[in-house]
């Protein structure tokens, strides 16, 4: 049975505590960054930041609302980053059939940049990066170190408010529901993103454009429903 | 706090302001969330700007820094006009029903007996009418005019919806859904908590707000129960245990006043500092200050103080009476170059008091400077900071390089003030030392060289009972205390030798030692360390509150809510069974640990509950600050605008105000500085920075130094976002990056626009090109009860950078 | 128009029989390398508290062959249970950073650099300096003629950093010391 993420976002406080404990827990080094007038640092995803809480202010309806968007791979039941990669670089692009982990191997060494851009292109969210240092194309693993010595990933581990959760598909399959028909009745915008599809399963209140502008995925430069 | 962290989520109504929880204490605010899915709670953020606590709250108010008597008078109003207070709980447990002296009086903003010149009150009218034996009269059925809640409702009757809205800037509509949220509390079945930290604290009327606070929580019965609380979320991480300790000039160890010149033996010190009531039911606490203090004492000079020297009380140094010896005059004088060395300990003056260019100027006139850090700081390096010439500075500077916690074993406490023991992982890495191997070295070479060579009165620092290795086990015996001689009490005999199990045990002849009495009963024989104990058990009446008492310990005796008898009825009876703290069962208190084990007040042997106060009533009158027993408005000393509706008087008479010529204040709606600057941090540096810049995941989330302000301003102003600004006050000037946001908008304040920014202060020098000290555009200016500086307010104005050199861009 | 996950199927080219999954046996042996070896296997685990805020949320450092190799919040403490946030999640960052003093340093008058000192050395002199500012300054009486024995020209700032069993130390030191400018966090 595959692991699902349930990323509740309207119980995310923006702590960090995922990003940090992310590239603490697998030696991830900073990288230099500016304020631009954003709290969202990195501004992006990179090889060295595989978790990113991204940060958005609107007013909606004349209410200020501060979004929070704790992005990171989604693991696709069906990867697309797959089909592409087997044809590159054979077994780059795995998954873990007890867990539904997507993980890039170190055969994405074998991946060219140009390979690497189809790959990124073809992703929904957009979310591989490629470490120009070595050459290795990568994204969040689902702490798969952890979740095969019955861990939690470090993420949801590290999360206060429980906007994080980890664990059985239909388990947070089912919570996602319960939880979305709870906003709903204060947030009539609300939905679940990448649900059927992937095993990270987003809750937001109010429309994904709002939020991020991969919250829900793209391609050839349309979102998915 | 009153209470503690997890109870957070047992509330109804979970009332921030003056916090932003989410971001400077989010473990807190994991439990904030918790009520909210639990039990539907409204959680309610009033705070100048929008944070990351206001996007989790169900209702954000914006309101302008430094107007928050204005908005908490106006609720205490609100729920004496609606009569939305808990009469039974305000009635028995308040001085509600206190009849304040005749002389007692008010007018345009000032209370009776103010000497402004010397900005300070004559408090002899602000008293109670007393029966023969000194007991406050009362009048239940409140007819009496001069009764306490007729007084209140009088002096409140002025913070008008419309008069609040003017000074606050917060609209009408706002106020009243706050004021009905809160008021709606107001109930037995109800809990509402008030969670506050440095947003009120520091403004010059910083003491009041939590006084209003505090009022509003007696109003609403919300004291002593699950859910409800005064509950400072407190700063550092060590904060609430070096309070207890008293690293602070005006106290000594567990709350005691510090030694002044009024009070130059033991006798005149105990007779001022041990209140008298004759109120058969007040527990009146503070009765036993002498067994406290002569316990301190024989802790502090061990054998050498005996009965015949007042147990050494002579060799403690004495303030002289009524003088401030606060980090602000400290600096003041270190500027006149009246002070030669001092200790600066995991703290950064440079970067983080107010008022930066005058104390970093300061800091360069001392001969010597003992630093301990985990890191170079703002502080200990400021011999080369920005506008300085090493050539030209004297100061020795020691810096001791210092273990960080994880390398060391030892306890804190939390705002819960549960006692908590770290254990170290590794030792002290390279070649640092723990601050304790640290204190106790420099300590034994000053006395080595007096023993060897004399030198001038020895004998407050020869007589120390002093180790000489630093040992953090047997200092957490020590804290607690010990029996000096076998001591029979209540028929029960204690060996000499053997640890006291509680403050109870306490005695006033030297037979026993406790260096803070509130931690007696933290290490005793039966149960060893105590905040070891990782027990999670409970009874189902205490997990229903998220109650863990065999969880670490807390102080005061392991009670986890104080004042919880509060929290019943006069049978004993908890207001709320759903949320029961304490319950009477017929014979003995169950539940939390009680405040007193008296039976309940309805058998006529009962006490009242709050004991700490001599009447033993919550003050709805409160006597005991400096500045009014009722929290009244007064703008911050510096103000955009120059008058307000509320009085005359604008701002706080008794403020204390430093004049050195590196201190200079726009005037009252000063033009050149129209901007209200309000500082803070974020999640993810630690105040002035020292640790959370060095430290790469931090400084890649978190830069450089930001100013937050709202389009409209931005628009005014030609600035964009993502522009480096320079902000300038009166004392200084910053520059920084701005953050043109929705989540700041401009205020409507006595007719007038009125902007406001904010600014983090967590960025300094040492980290190249991240921005400097925030802090050189604030004010020396403080609460007349604390001397906490006025961070949260002053005045500035903005414009686009032409060039930088502190940001690298 | 928003596109469901079939049409976004079909745009990438991909029928609907689903991915091809890599030959089990090189999938297992990659994954294996991916799963095996956790940091924290066979590491020591030692409780102790985040230095932050006044939460203290409780961190579980993972100990290995004498050093941290990695720290989480600790699942039992019934504050945290097991989070932490941005700046309790960096604490291996932090503990491990390089920027840490690693050694007694000394700045001597007029000098624009720092020296490496050994303890003895750091006490001995601060013994001197903290000796002669006393005994220059000390006052027995104040300006009124009252017994105060003490001294205005030594101060004391921080620290609320410290442990209790510290602070009891400092504050006890200070009073015999003579120091009445004692001051710390509280009153930031």
């Amino acid at each position: 049975m595959a692991k699902s993420f349930f990323i509740d976002t309207t119980k995310c406080t923006a702590c960090r505590g995922c990003q940090v404990a992310c590239k603490d827990w697998k030696g991830l080094p900073a990288t230099p960054t500016k304020q631009r007038g954003s709290h969202q640092n990195p501004e992006d995803l990179n090889a060295k930041t595989l978790k990113l809480v991204r940060f958005a202010d609107h007013t909606i309806d004349g209410k200020v609302v501060w979004n929070f968007f704790s992005d990171q791979c989604r693991h696709c039941i069906e990867p697309p980053c797959k089909i592409i990669a087997d044809d590159l670089a054979p077994g780059s692009v795995i998954k873990d059939e007890k867990t539904g982990a997507i993980i890039y191997t170190k055969e994405t060494k074998k991946i060219s940049a140009d390979g690497f851009e189809e790959m990124r292109s073809i992703c929904p969210y957009n979310i591989p990066r490629r470490n120009e240092e070595t050459g290795l194309i990568v994204k969040c693993d689902m702490c798969i170190d952890r979740v095969s010595n019955g861990l939690i990933p470090m993420c949801a581990k590290s999360c206060p408010t429980g906007a994080i959760l980890f664990g059985e598909r239909d388990d947070m399959l089912a919570l996602s529901e319960k939880r979305l028909a709870e906003i709903k009745k204060k947030s009539p915008s609300a939905r679940l993103l990448s649900k059927d599809d992937t095993n990270a399963i987003y809750l937001v209140a109010h429309e994904p454009k709002f939020y991020h502008e991969y919250a829900c995925g793209i391609v050839n430069g349309k979102r998915f429903a | 706090m009153t209470n503690h962290y997890i109870d957070i989520k047992n509330a109804d109504v979970v009332f921030i302001m003056g916090s932003n929880a989410a971001e400077h204490h989010p473990i807190s605010f994991k439990w904030a969330m918790r009520a909210k899915e639990e039990r539907n709670a409204t959680i309610v953020h009033v705070d100048p700007k929008f944070s990351r606590t206001s996007a989790r709250s169900d209702l954000h108010v914006p309101l302008r820094s430094g107007t928050d008597i204005a908005f908490l008078g106006g609720m205490i109003k609100y729920i004496l006009e609606n009569e939305l207070y808990f009469k039974e709980y305000v009635t028995e447990y308040t001085n509600a029903s206190f009849i304040v002296n005749e002389k007692f009086s008010f007018n345009d903003g000032v209370f009776s007996g103010l000497d402004a010149v010397n900005r300070k009150y004559d408090r002899s009218t602000w008293t109670m009418e007393t029966d023969e034996s000194g007991i406050p009269k009362k009048d239940k059925t409140f007819a009496h005019e001069r009764c306490v809640l007729n007084m209140l409702k009088k002096h409140y009757s002025r913070y008008t919806l419309d008069v609040v809205s003017d000074i606050t800037g917060v609209s009408k509509e706002n106020l009243v859904k706050v004021y009905d949220t809160m008021g709606a509390t107001g109930k037995p079945n109800k809990a509402g908590t008030m969670l506050y930290a440095l947003g009120w604290t520091q403004h010059t009327v910083g003491v009041q707000n939590i006084r209003a606070c505090a009022m509003i929580q007696l109003l609403l019965g919300n004291i002593g129960i699950a859910g409800g609380g005064v509950n400072a979320l407190r700063g550092e991480p060590n904060v609430q245990g070096s309070t207890d300790h008293a690293l602070l000039y005006h106290i000594i160890p567990g709350y005691l006043a510090v030694p002044n010149t009024n009070w130059l033996t033991l006798e005149d010190y105990l007779k001022a500092n041990t209140p008298v009531s004759k109120d058969p039911m007040s527990a009146n606490w503070w009765s036993n200050t002498p067994k406290y203090m002569v316990s301190l004492l024989k802790s502090w000079y061990g054998s050498a103080a005996t009965k015949e020297n007042d147990f050494g009380y002579k060799w403690i140094p004495k303030n002289d009476a009524g003088a401030d010896y606060s980090f602000m005059y400290l600096y003041d004088k270190m500027l006149k170059g009246q002070v030669k060395g001092g200790f600066v300990w995991a703290t950064n003056p440079a970067q983080s008091l107010p008022n930066t260019n005058k104390i970093r100027k300061a800091m360069s006139n001392l001969d010597w400077l003992c630093v301990a850090e985990t890191n170079h700081t703002e502080s200990s390096d400021f011999w080369r900071g920005p506008g300085m010439d090493p050539k030209k500075i004297k100061t020795e500077v020691f810096l001791l390089a210092s273990a960080h916690r994880l390398e060391k074993d030892g306890s804190i406490s939390n705002s819960g003030r549960w006692l908590l023991w770290h254990n170290q992982a590794v030792p002290p890495q390279g070649d640092s030392r723990a601050m304790g191997d640290s204190i106790v070295g420099i300590i034994n070479s000053v006395r080595a060289l007096y023993k060897k060579d004399g030198g001038v009165c020895p004998e407050p620092l020869l007589n120390l009972d002093w180790p000489e290795k630093y040992d953090p086990d047997a200092m957490a015996r020590n804290i607690n205390g010990y029996f000096l001689e076998d001591v029979t009490i209540d028929g029960k005999q204690y060996k000499k030798g053997s640890l006291v199990p509680s403050f109870a045990m306490l005695q006033a002849d030297g037979t026993t030692s406790c260096r803070v009495w509130v931690y007696a009963g933290s290490y005793t024989d039966a149960d060893g360390n105590k905040a070891k104990k990782r027990d999670a058990t409970q009874t189902p009446m205490q997990k229903k509150i998220g109650l863990f008492p065999n969880w670490s310990w807390c102080w005061p005796v392991n009670r986890r809510i104080i004042y919880n008898r509060a929290s019943v009825d006069l049978n004993g009876k908890p207001w709320d069974p759903e949320r029961a703290v304490i319950e009477w069962d017929g014979e003995k208190w169950i539940g939390d640990v009680p405040d007193g084990a008296w039976p309940p007040m309805a058998t006529g042997k009962g006490k009242y509950p709050f004991i700490m106060q001599k009447e033993g009533h919550g003050q709805l009158f409160g006597p005991g600050r400096v500045d009014g027993p009722f929290p009244e408005h007064y703008e911050p000393v510096e103000t955009p605008i120059k008058k307000h509706s509320l009085s005359s008087q604008l701002s706080n008479p008794c403020a204390k105000i430093l004049s050195s010529d590196m201190d200079p204040l726009a005037a009252p709606g000063d033009e050149r500085f129209p901007i209200v600057l309000t500082t803070y941090n974020m999640t993810e540096h630690w105040c002035g920075g020292g640790e959370t810049r060095n430290t790469p995941a931090l400084l890649e989330a978190e830069p450089q130094l930001y100013v937050e302000m709202s389009p409209q301003l931005a628009q005014e102003k030609g600035i964009k976002n993502g522009d480096p600004v320079v902000v300038t006050s009166a004392r200084g000037r910053v520059e920084a990056i701005a953050m043109v946001t929705v989540r700041i908008t401009p205020f409507k304040v006595m007719g007038k626009t009125v902007h406001l920014i904010g600014m983090p202060f967590a960025f300094g020098w040492t980290t190249p090109g991240c921005g400097d000290s925030t802090n050189r555009l604030t004010v020396s200016a403080g609460d007349p009860n604390t001397t906490i500086p006025e961070y949260k307010a002053c005045c500035v104005n903005i414009e686009k950078a032409t060039k930088v050199t502190e940001l690298s861009i | 128009m928003d596109l469901t996950r079939r049409d976004f199927l079909m745009l990438c080219g991909i029928g609907f029989a689903g991915i091809a999954l890599a030959p089990i046996g090189y999938a297992k042996e990659l994954i294996t390398d991916h799963a095996d070896g956790l940091k924290i296997s066979g590491a020591k685990e030692v409780i102790t508290v985040c230095p932050f805020c006044s939460v203290s949320c409780h961190i579980i450092a993972h100990v290995k062959d004498g050093k941290i190799v990695s720290t989480e919040g600790d699942p039992d403490y019934p504050i945290n249970e097991g989070a932490l946030c941005a700046k309790g999640a960096a604490m291996l960052n932090m503990v491990n950073c390089d920027h840490r003093v690693y050694k007694p340093m000394y700045r001597a008058p007029y000098s624009d650099k720092w020296e490496e000192k050994s303890w003895d050395w750091m006490f001995g002199r601060l013994a001197e300096v903290i000796k002669e500012t006393r005994d220059a300054t000390f006052k027995i009486k104040n300006d009124a003629g009252i017994e105060v024995n003490r001294t205005e020209s030594i101060f004391w700032q921080g620290s609320s950093q410290m442990d209790n069993e510290e602070c009891a130390l400092v504050h006890q030191g200070l009073r015999g010391m003579g120091v009445v400018y004692v001051d710390h966090q509280a009153r930031i």
